[in-house]
């Protein structure tokens, strides 16, 4: 007699049912991840590695921010991810994308977080301190010339966003000490 | 045998049509089909993007596209992302859901002025979203992408368009109900609850570094399973058994199947973080509810898939045109479970992590689900509402071939891509310049696909938009293409 449970389970008729549960169906993991998440992570703020050390993330330069803006408008996240992760997820220190793996206080500071989802150009949270030997201007606007060549080029975007943008992706480092990740040297 | 019997038909099966279906079905006509002809156009906007994002792609190497800022690769994607996800998607099942709820509950539709007003208003704030999106002002979340204005005008246009079936289910003359309205129902009123609260801490009220992150993965698998898939379960729930003249097998379970569903899709979100910088209690959460996924998704399979194995089911879905399209969405759907529940693990989730593999499994559920259902939905639908036939047989073919076609080529590049990409990023001596390089491969695999895709769409619309405008509509309804 299958059909009985249907018939009789009130739930399945009444629409009030109906809607509460799927209310607590969206609210509870709204709450049990996004707010505690919040709730856990909100107060993070600058922090020294060792006592008495200097206070990191360092606050960002004002051509950083205005540079950042240039990399959502021009949908840079759909390519290049900003995050390292743990040895043993897969290759990222090895690789030498970062020293240490990427901790949530690291973007405490952010007003936008790019984490990114796809990594089909290279990562970019530490992009500041491995790109002193690149002409970052050259591989945006020629990226053929400075063997990217792969890369989009951005000649179109003018020459103060430009150079925000290099401002910016100058900025992004995490090679300091904080009390989650201690760089083990 | 109580109450089913008293109701005069089986459990397991809708209800079948009587006299005043016709009706039901006039009162439909003018929503049903601005929503369906906008979801067409969306579509095709959606799909000549989707060429553009491949060739992109493909030819960034001294390509076409260098130099244009209109088309940088990530304005692109990001557009083509959100015309296939707000204006074909949630076009096309605010018809679907609305003709399925009102078929179920013998709604009469008076206010159909009012979901029209709601259908105007979601694809001016849509076509306003996007071009601000071309224009280089978007956000820094996928799908959350539009200027922070559009939100509340697109929440306020769900409302008037999209809120209908929950009326619908309201008023049904009798106290039976079928799985499909629940599904619908959890739909239609999941969807504003989520979007209202992911532009709130996204948008309005940004959360607070990395939470951003955690809410707009929350945001995304809701979206995702909560809309998409809800809905093609529902088409699904109700196609299968009503083509077939036949019961669902052991529908019993279907309840356990809704509120499985229900009560673990909105964990899943996280699991897309594992290994990101968000504490490890929310890796974990989401990678155990992905697994729980693995219940609904065997529950439906057992009712789906159990039904189209007895008596010759597969065969007479093959040879009916929207059964050929709705099994293959149910097949999508059970793969995209499985799928989606395996390589959540922490090792699979590693090692494809970052590659086009979560490309595969979202398109999975999106389009080789939630699309190949709406398309077979469409064939049901269109002759009983315009009183026309299809008006060529040959295009209804090579609507099925290019898309079926076009997007197993692309799941194929997304799948085993993505895990070939993965393993070679997972090996560190492999140069990062390298692992893009043998990516590259598949990219014409895709471009190809995106071509057949939009061949597949273009033989629809012309087929469906053929149809529409033959058939004799009375002057009050239709015609808004």
């Amino acid at each position: 007699m299958p059909a009985v449970t249907t018939n009789r389970t009130p739930t399945m008729k009444n629409l009030n049912t109906l809607l509460a549960g799927v209310f607590l169906a969206v609210a509870l993991p709204f709450g049990a991840l996004v707010l505690s998440g919040q709730a856990q992570l909100g107060g993070l703020g600058r922090a020294a590695g060792e006592e008495g050390g200097a206070l990191f993330p360092a606050r960002e330069p004002g051509q950083a921010i205005q540079g950042r803006a240039v990399y959502v408008s021009l949908g840079c996240v759909s390519c290049h991810t900003q995050q390292v992760r743990p040895a043993g997820q897969g290759s990222d220190i090895a690789r030498g994308l970062g020293v240490r793996p990427s901790v949530a206080r690291d973007y405490a500071l952010q007003p936008q977080v790019l984490l990114g989802e796809r990594r089909l150009g290279p990562d970019l949270a530490n992009y500041g301190a491995r790109s002193s030997k690149i002409n970052v201007e050259t591989l945006l606007t020629d990226p053929a010339s400075s063997g990217a060549a792969w890369h989009p080029s951005y000649r179109f975007v003018d020459a103060a966003q430009r150079a925000a943008l290099v401002a910016y992706l100058k900025s992004l480092r995490q090679d300091y000490p904080s009390p989650e990740a201690k760089l083990k040297k | 045998m109580t109450q089913d019997n008293r109701s005069g038909r089986p459990q397991g099966r809708p209800p079948e049509g009587d006299g005043r279906v016709s009706r039901v079905e006039a009162s439909l006509r003018g929503p049903f089909l601005l929503f369906f002809v906008s979801a067409v156009v969306w579509l095709l906007a959606a799909s000549v993007l989707g060429v553009l994002a491949a060739l992109d792609l493909g030819s960034l190497q001294g390509g076409f596209f260098r130099d244009c800022p209109w088309f940088t690769p990530g304005r692109v994607a990001a557009a083509r992302q959100d015309l296939f996800v707000y204006g074909w998607g949630f076009n096309a099942f605010f018809a679907l859901n609305l003709w399925l709820l009102a078929q179920l509950g013998r709604f009469e539709f008076r206010n159909g002025w009012l979901a029209q007003l709601g259908g105007v208003a979601w694809n001016l704030a849509l076509t306003y979203g996007v071009a601000r999106v071309f224009a280089g002002e978007m956000g820094a979340f996928r799908l959350l992408d539009f200027p922070r204005e559009v939100g509340p005008v697109l929440a306020v246009a769900f409302l008037l368009a999209g809120f209908w079936p929950i009326v619908a289910f309201a008023r049904r003359p009798t106290g039976h109900t079928f799985a499909s309205q629940w599904f619908v129902v959890g739909a239609s009123f999941a969807f504003p609850l989520i979007y209202l609260l992911a532009q709130l801490l996204v948008l309005w009220q940004p959360a607070s570094g990395v939470v951003q992150a955690v809410a707009h993965s929350w945001f995304v698998a809701n979206l995702l399973q909560l809309w998409f898939g809800a809905s093609a379960l529902a088409a699904i729930y109700y196609f299968l058994p009503k083509v077939l003249e036949r019961t669902l097998s052991a529908y019993y379970l279907a309840p356990v199947a809704f509120w499985t569903f229900f009560l673990f899709a909105g964990w899943t979100g996280p699991a897309a973080l594992v290994g990101s910088p968000v504490p490890l209690w929310l890796q974990s959460t989401g990678v155990v509810a992905a697994a729980m996924m693995l219940i609904p998704v065997v529950i439906v399979a057992i009712n789906v898939h159990g039904t189209l194995f007895s008596q010759g089911g597969w065969a007479r879905a093959w040879n009916d045109t929207t059964l050929r399209f709705v099994s293959f969405g149910a097949v999508a759907f059970t793969l995209a479970g499985v799928l989606g529940s395996v390589f959540a693990f922490r090792s699979g989730s590693a090692l494809v992590r970052f590659t086009s593999f979560a490309t595969g499994l979202e398109q999975l559920l999106v389009y080789g689900c939630a699309t190949m259902v709406v398309f077979g939905a469409s064939y049901f639908i269109l002759p009983r509402l315009t009183g026309a036939l299809w008006p060529s047989a040959k295009l209804v073919h090579a609507h099925f071939w290019a898309t079926a076609l076009g997007f197993a080529g692309a799941l194929v590049a997304w799948l085993v891509g993505g895990w070939q990409t993965g393993q070679l990023l997972a090996n560190p001596a492999v140069a990062s310049a390298d692992v893009l390089r043998a990516e590259s491969s598949w990219f014409l695999v895709l471009t190809i696909s995106a071509v057949l895709l939009l061949v597949g769409h273009v033989a629809f619309a012309l087929n469906a938009f053929g149809m529409i405008l033959k058939s004799s509509a009375p002057a009050d309804a239709g015609r808004h293409d």
